[in-house]
């Protein structure tokens, strides 16, 4: 459910959780990253440290020096009611093209060796994924996974790492987490748990159903690309990502030129995402079908 | 400049309050665990508050002096000495070149700062020298010191003898339970009152498995109201589960039955609960724990935790550092 008024709560003497809903919905983080980027941009609140927008919420770290805890809740209200119905939101979106190697031998290799090593039962994730979500089988899968935009509703829990939600309700797909979790993972894998996509920054232990691998990075604290000068991961909230499949060969030559720091990344910068045509769009789609 | 001779465990580069402004793409702050025994450090030596200083855990380094330089180390007792000789606490002196600090094992509290006139002139990631080392930033390498590695410092003034009274310290020494606070909130009404009752009457123990991410807390198990079972699935199955959302830094999150109380380095989001949150107030205790110790938390309001900070502040800010003599 999406709340008529936010729910706002206190997380200790420095933070504040401002709720907008209680279920995965695309139009509750619309509303945390208008939020946010509000609070950001034109209506700073002086006190607001800084903000981190996810799913259905926007916490808020302040300085209880410069602002009270019962005056930011009026003023982030108030400033949440004037920006008006999420329709109404429009934010900078760059829109990023990542060649991604599906079903390729790593995260295969990593698939087998969990299931030698911890659950000889689990099913291979891309033909899970593709079962408990009725599509006919991995090339559909394929299919299905690169047939949208993704939106970063969120970046978090490791610098870098975006959690992306696809824009085609078309290609929605769902996929419980690994129970109990791989130990490892290959840096670049594709991956989906609940109803997220994400790219693995690094190697490490994770849950996601992995059927894919990009070799383009998305964290580099060695800062080897200008991408990465300002914060040393590539994503922020709110940019978009295109999954383009690719050859081994296309995947192994891009890797080359990653190691060598000649590679180009492919980033379209110039457009502003609207909700209220976002709305309109999917409003004019057959929700049923698939690609 | 001062060569790591023994690193002890994890000693590593911190400053204060540390990476702040990135947490929306995944930055944890980092910075000491206790930031008020670190602030008092570098008051001490005449530095800024927030230099750029080291924190040892457990078990101290073995530290090397090229040049004379003024130092104070507050905080836990690891026992260091200069030739054998007893280096003081909580008051500034000379290390004189060629002379090495020698320390061991914490015998009160937990973690130590190390302070040098100057502080350490690391390169800054992101505007803060604090080391992040579970993803390689920060400190010299990114990493917690390394045998070997050399520290360089800034130049400044500082005196020696100059020692912060009782009254402003952290009252750390011996203590086997501590009375922590916590305010309610954000989840607070995904536990029913016997949970809410049972959280703050119980004894929680410090769990061995506890680090700069989270300090991990072993006790009665946690019940839940209606809102933990009656939710769509994307909140996930276990009656913790949430959907994914910020964590506040103190947030006593809740990781199926277990308390992880999220520290410096913790995630900045995930999919459990946090039903409270340690303020600001009672975060160096968190640092100062022991394996074993124990918690007994008191529910206090967000007032009474700004102003409880503030007063710290102000001891900082207003210490009377007085000459030993």
């Amino acid at each position: 459910m999406i709340y008529d008024v936010p729910k706002v709560s206190p997380g200790g003497d420095r933070y504040l959780l401002i709720e907008f809903g209680n279920e995965m919905n695309l139009d509750l983080n619309f509303k945390a990253q208008g939020l946010a980027s509000a609070l950001t941009g034109e209506y700073r609140i002086n006190g607001v440290i800084e903000t981190a927008p996810c799913f259905a919420t926007t916490l808020v770290h302040y300085d209880p020096d410069l602002i009270s805890y019962s005056d930011l809740k009026v003023e982030l209200l108030r400033l949440f009611e004037s920006l008006g119905s999420s329709e109404d939101i429009e934010v900078d979106s760059r829109l990023f093209y990542f060649p991604t190697l599906y079903l390729d031998p790593w995260t295969t290799d990593c698939i087998n060796d969990y299931r030698d090593k911890i659950n000889p039962e689990k099913e291979q994730d891309p033909e899970f994924v593709a079962r408990i979500n009725g599509l006919s089988d991995v090339r559909q899968l394929v299919r299905v996974h690169s047939g949208t935009e993704y939106w970063a509703a969120s970046l978090g829990f490791w610098p870098g790492l975006a959690f992306m939600m696809p824009l085609d309700p078309r290609c929605r797909l769902t996929a419980p987490k690994y129970n109990p979790p791989r130990t490892w993972t290959p840096q670049g894998a594709v991956s989906m748990g609940g109803m997220s996509t994400a790219i693995y920054p690094v190697p490490s232990p994770g849950g996601y159903q992995l059927f894919g691998r990009t070799p383009v990075p998305i964290w580099d604290p060695q800062k080897k690309f200008p991408e990465f000068e300002g914060d040393l991961c590539i994503f922020r909230p709110g940019d978009r990502i295109k999954y383009v499949p690719c050859s081994k060969e296309e995947y192994l030559e891009i890797e080359r030129q990653v190691t060598e720091g000649s590679f180009k990344f492919n980033i379209v910068d110039y457009q502003r995402f609207s909700v209220g045509n976002y709305q309109r769009w999917i409003a004019s789609l057959d929700l049923k079908s698939r690609f | 400049m001062i060569n790591v001779i023994e690193t002890g465990l994890e000693t590593s580069i911190q400053d204060w309050p540390g990476r702040v402004g990135f947490y929306n793409k995944g930055f944890p702050p980092s910075g000491p665990l206790d930031s008020w025994s670190f602030r008092l450090a570098n008051i001490l030596v005449g530095n800024e508050e927030g230099f750029a200083a080291l924190e040892c855990q457990f078990m101290g380094p073995t530290l090397k002096f090229e040049q004379d330089l003024v130092i104070a180390i507050t905080g836990a007792d690891m026992q260091a000495k200069i030739n054998g000789q007893a280096c003081p606490l909580w008051e500034s002196f000379t290390v004189y070149a060629g002379q090495s600090i020698e320390m061991s094992y914490a015998i009160s509290g937990a973690r130590s700062y190390i302070a040098f006139c100057g502080g350490i002139a690391a390169e800054p990631t992101l505007g803060s020298r604090s080391t992040f080392a579970a993803a390689g930033v920060g400190g010299l390498t990114g990493n917690a010191l390394k045998i070997g590695d050399v520290l360089p410092v800034e130049s400044g003034h500082g005196e020696a003898g100059r020692r912060i009274p009782l009254a402003a310290r952290p009252q750390i020494e011996q203590q086997l339970t501590w009375e922590v606070e916590a305010v309610a909130g954000p989840n607070d009404d995904w536990i029913d009152q016997q949970g809410h009752d049972r959280f703050l009457s119980s004894d929680w123990r410090v769990s061995a498995k506890s680090n700069r991410m989270g300090m991990r807390l072993e006790g009665p198990d946690w019940t839940f109201t209606n809102k933990a079972y009656d939710k769509l699935p994307e909140n996930g199955s276990e009656p913790a589960n949430i959907i994914d959302h910020g964590y506040p830094i103190g947030a006593v999150n809740l990781a199926g039955q277990t308390p992880i109380i999220l520290l410096n380095d913790g995630p900045s989001m995930g999919g459990f609960i946090n039903p409270y949150t340690v303020p600001q107030c009672a975060l160096w205790k968190l640092g100062q724990a022991r394996p074993g110790e124990t918690f007994r938390f008191k529910s206090i309001s967000v007032e009474e935790a700004q102003l409880r900070a503030r007063q710290i502040n102000t001891l900082c800010k207003g210490c009377e550092v007085n000459s030993v003599t």
